[in-house]
């Protein structure tokens, strides 16, 4: 809608066909009525069981372009701020992604935050307040947000260790909205749709996942998530035997050890109707 | 002659070599009142059949046994096995009566009858050389344990049964080992009275025992039905074996050692199904109900069509599981002699729809099965379709055997805990409950995972209850290799807590100042190790990847005319130490040695106390455990400082206080060691063990075999990423367990520095 208003480099950001996604509660409203008040978010759930597409849905549904970054261990503040660069005619300041939403408006979604820095994570703090601002230490100056820019977060709180958590004073700065693998009808349907399966199939493999969630804290750090079972889906749909697609897509990348993935692959045979499991 | 060797004992006193031996034979006992006659009248008839000279060997084996003083007995049953084994031929019988002329040595007359009286029976199942492995292996009994003998020959076909003549002289080699010095436990064991006899007995039948099983069954369980099922392990009782038949108590079940007969490869897949079953009982069924006055088949019915009712429920949930219990009906429309034998029809019909069968008892009970399935959660609908079927099945006046009787399909349990006997098998419950608790390896853990950091007990006031001998609560047990066997054997030691003693730690400290600059290098070398995580620097002077701030800091530098920075690299290196460590003391009696002027505990003392002060000083997580055993059920672990405690006064007092005694059973302290490392998060984990190098203990005749469980436990901590070191003091340490490279030998204490340092520069390159 409003691409055409946006600055060049955040039209490539902006999202034009609506992302599938399947409400599971009143999310959509919570994050529509943070937006409003122009609230950070922070996104809390199992890895694989929708945050990134709603963030993506929601962007789409408020019309601002998304600038999604990656967090990962080496992620200073300068790759989020920016950072000068060397021109043959001199240093020129090349924005971040954080700066570049900040500047037009978009909607920044720091995926996996904890994972960053902590000089990443401090960098955020005066733009999820009152402040509303971005200050370039580099550069000398401060720029406030856009007046539709917003923050969005996403956080594990499983699988990091603790040493990896987020400081208290990041944690109370958002808005949370909490995600979970959604119930067994509702995540069929989302496998069903998004791996173009048929209904029983994507039945069949809802119960393969939560066999293996089940398994969550006996061997396994996360039982398979919904984003598993559509990629097992997906094999399925493109012609894959039933077991060698669970074999794949589940079994394989969800543990290295033999007695566990054997144990799993049996109740998973055990709770598949024979035609199913053939 | 494969028996060549036991036929003709040069030991035994000969007199004068002329006269033939059946002469001598003759000349010595033919005259007796007791045996005389039929020594007399078997010569003749060996005469008729064999050469003379052949003859002369039986003699030489009936002539050990009078040299023996076997008594008249054993030559009366050495002629009545020469009688009843006429195809064996003489040495291979005289082999027979040398070996049981040793048994009368070494155990007794009464025991070499025994086993005489034992052996055609023996010699019916085995051929000449298994029946000399049967005979060497009670031999070798007889040394060690002579009143053991008699119990085992009675007991031979069972063993036997079990494994053969091969399995036989691994029993009695196992027995020996589990009995350790102790009389009382070898008797127990040998008479099969211990339920760890039993079930070697089991084991050697066949692997995929329920041991090896039982941690997938409980991940299978857990993933099915959302909670891991509780396990444990069928006991017989006496001499009886353990039953075949899965067994529900409380929310406990139990299941056979394994499962006799079954193939190896099949062996998970039955467990499996079985647990399943146990687990639709669990789920599906009611609660118990009083027996009162059914008759044992109606009981046995009832059990037979809830079995088909919860499987059916079941597999409404878990279509899968009809393909796992599907392989083990295998009933067939034959003549039925007996009702267990149409039961185990009607039990095919009422699981699977395709199977047929004629009969009318079976046709009604499906039809009475199927007219209900509707109403399958309904739990007082096997009682109902029992009670109709109980009466069909009486009037066809077909044998009903309750004693004999078992449920089938193997899979299913034996439906015990269906009913309610009116003996309150509750208390029962509760006690085996408590039985195999007690038995489970716990390491106490709170609530995010960690050992628990309860202070050590030198506090007599907070202690929990000891027993009185100071062997302390048991807290877990491990398994140990068995090099004989070479097989690992399950639960065989027991660790426990034992109490730290409060020592002078004024004095160690004193003898640690003593040492001119010792501490310092020591805290030197633990600062410098390079045990950190990786992690990427910025701005160094070389490295894989531009530091792109620093490089147009340095760009800027250069067009502004300044000097630029060269550090303009990012590079992989070490950052924050990341390491947890367990040091091992061993405080086994012979750690009272001299090396040199001072004991190998002193200086182990010292050596825990310069490394615990400089790993204090820098915040790295050390632990430091002390062992000494006394035989595999006391393996006594100190606890003289926890990861969370600091190395402050008590820590020192307790270190001070260690005192040398017992034996040295290394590989369990090696295992407690690591099960107290796994759930600490570090990059690196550490185990050092100080000890004069030579495990042993009390009820292990062999000190290789513990050398060789201690190098497998070194190897088994090594494949889950724990680094294991051994500081061996002393003269003639073994670089086996540790491997060479990891093997510190430290003679004086001051050499202690160099080795360390060694130890260090290995785990930066590791």
């Amino acid at each position: 809608m409003t691409t055409d208003l946006m600055p060049g480099a955040l039209s490539a950001h902006a999202i034009r066909d609506e992302p599938y996604y399947r409400a599971v509660g009143d999310e959509i409203e919570i994050f529509a009525a943070a937006y409003a008040g122009r609230l950070p978010v922070m996104l809390k759930g199992p890895t694989g069981c929708g945050k990134t597409r709603f963030v993506e849905h929601m962007a789409w549904r408020l019309g601002r372009p998304l600038v999604t970054v990656a967090a990962h261990e080496d992620l200073t503040a300068a790759d989020l701020a920016g950072r000068f660069l060397l021109a043959p005619e001199g240093t020129v300041w090349q924005n971040g992604p954080l700066t570049m939403a900040v500047r037009g408006g978009a909607i920044c979604y720091l995926d996996e935050i904890v994972e960053a820095r902590q000089d990443a994570t401090v960098v955020i703090h005066p733009l999820t307040d009152a402040r509303r601002a971005l200050p370039l230490e580099k550069k000398g100056e401060l720029v406030p947000a856009h007046p539709d820019f917003q923050l969005t977060i996403s956080y594990n709180p499983g699988y990091q260790s603790a040493v990896k958590d987020l400081k208290e004073s990041t944690k109370q700065r958002f808005v949370a909205i909490e995600f979970d693998y959604p119930a067994p009808a509702v995540e069929a349907e989302i496998v069903a749709r998004e791996a173009d399966v048929s209904g029983e199939q994507a039945r069949g493999l809802i119960e393969v996942g939560l066999r293996s969630r089940n398994l969550r804290g006996q061997g396994l750090a996360e039982g398979a998530s919904t984003r598993m079972l559509i990629h097992a889906g997906k094999l399925l749909r493109a012609g894959a035997p039933v077991d060698a697609a669970i074999r794949a897509a589940i079994l394989l990348p969800i543990t290295d050890e033999p007695d566990l993935r054997e144990a799993l692959g049996a109740a998973i045979a055990a709770s598949l109707p024979a035609g199913l499991a053939a | 002659m494969t028996t060549g060797a036991l036929s003709r004992p040069d030991a035994l006193p000969r007199p004068a070599a002329a006269a033939g031996a059946a002469t001598r034979l003759l000349r010595l006992a033919g005259d007796r009142a007791d045996v005389g006659q039929q020594l007399r009248a078997t010569l003749d008839r060996l005469r008729r059949r064999w050469s003379a000279e052949d003859v002369d060997d039986w003699a030489e084996g009936a002539l050990a046994l009078v040299h023996a003083n076997a008594g008249g007995r054993c030559l009366a049953l050495f002629c009545r096995l020469t009688d009843m084994s006429r195809g064996a031929g003489a040495a291979a019988l005289a082999a027979d009566a040398c070996a049981a002329a040793e048994l009368a040595r070494r155990a007794g007359s009464k025991a070499a009858a025994a086993a005489l009286e034992a052996a055609p029976a023996v010699a019916a199942r085995l051929a000449p050389p298994d029946r000399a492995r049967w005979w060497a292996a009670l031999s070798r009994l007889a040394r060690a344990a002579p009143d053991c003998v008699e119990p085992l020959v009675e007991r031979s076909a069972i063993v036997l049964a079990a494994g053969g003549a091969h399995g036989f002289k691994d029993f009695v080699a196992a027995g020996l080992k589990a009995g350790g010095g102790d009389r009382g436990r070898l008797k127990a064991f040998f008479t099969l009275a211990d339920p760890a006899a039993r079930r070697l007995l089991e084991r050697s039948a066949g692997e995929g025992g329920f041991h090896e099983l039982e941690r997938g069954l409980v991940l299978f369980g857990a993933a099915l039905w959302g909670a891991p099922p509780r396990l444990a392990a069928l006991e017989g009782v006496g001499a009886a074996p353990a039953a075949q038949r899965v067994s529900l108590a409380g929310d406990l079940i139990r299941m056979p050692h394994v499962y006799r007969g079954v193939p190896a490869d099949a062996a998970p897949g039955l467990y499996r199904a079985a647990l399943a079953h146990a687990m639709a009982h669990r789920v599906f069924g009611g609660p118990r109900r009083p027996a009162g006055k059914l008759k044992p088949l109606q009981i046995a019915l009832v059990g037979l069509i809830e079995d088909a009712r919860v499987e059916a429920l079941a597999m409404r949930r878990f279509p899968g599981l009809r393909a796992l219990w599907g392989p083990w009906h295998v009933a067939r429309p034959v003549a039925a002699t007996n009702a267990a034998l149409l039961m185990g029809r009607l039990a095919r019909a009422l699981f699977d729809p395709d199977y047929e069968d004629p009969d009318g008892f079976v046709a009604k009970g499906r039809r009475l099965f199927a007219d209900a399935s509707g109403r399958l959660e309904d739990p007082t609908l096997a009682r109902a379709i029992g009670g109709l079927l109980g009466n069909d099945i009486g009037q066809m006046r077909l044998r009903f055997d309750p004693k004999g009787y078992v449920v089938e399909p193997l899979y299913r349990d034996d439906n015990l805990g269906l009913w309610d006997f009116g003996d309150e098998p509750d208390a029962q419950a509760e006690e085996i409950e408590q039985a195999v608790d007690a038995a489970r390896p716990r390491p106490e853990e709170d609530d995010d995972g960690r050992v628990a950091d309860a202070p050590p007990r030198e506090e007599a006031g907070r202690a929990r209850e000891v027993e009185p001998d100071g062997a302390g609560q048991a807290i877990a047990s491990y398994p140990e290799w068995d090099r004989a066997a070479g097989v690992e054997r399950p639960r065989w030691t027991t660790v426990r807590d034992a109490p730290a003693a409060s020592g002078d730690r004024r004095a160690l400290a004193a003898a640690l100042e003593a040492l001119p600059g010792f501490r310092q290098r020591i805290a030197r070398l633990v600062r410098g190790a390079r045990v950190g995580r990786t992690a990427r620097l910025k701005r160094q002077p070389e490295g894989f990847d531009l530091d792109l701030d620093a490089a147009v800091e340095a760009g800027v530098a250069l067009r502004v005319g300044d000097i630029p920075e060269e550090r303009i690299h990012r590079a992989d290196g070490r950052r924050a130490r990341d390491v947890a460590t367990v040091a091992l003391v061993d405080v086994s009696e012979s750690t009272r040695d001299r090396v040199g002027a001072a004991t190998v505990l002193e200086i182990e003392k010292l050596a825990v106390a310069a490394l615990g002060a400089a790993m204090d000083a820098i915040g790295d997580r050390f632990a430091v455990r002390a062992f000494a055993s006394c035989g595999r059920d006391e393996v006594r672990l100190t606890r003289v400082k926890e990861f969370s405690g600091r190395m402050d006064d008590a820590a020192m007092a307790r270190l001070a206080g260690l005192s040398s005694g017992l034996s040295t059973r290394l590989g369990a302290a090696l295992r407690h060691a690591g099960a107290e490392l796994a759930p600490l998060r570090s990059h690196r984990k550490l185990v050092l063990a100080l000890t004069d190098g030579e495990p042993s203990d009390i009820d292990v005749a062999d000190p290789l075999d513990l050398a060789e469980d201690a190098r497998r436990a070194v190897l088994a901590l090594r494949r889950t990423g724990v680094d294991v070191f051994g500081v061996t003091l002393g003269e003639g340490c073994d670089a086996r367990i540790f491997g060479r490279a990891n093997t510190l030998p430290v003679r004086r204490i001051e050499e202690l520095p160099a080795r360390l340092s060694e130890l260090y520069f290995r785990l930066a390159r590791l």
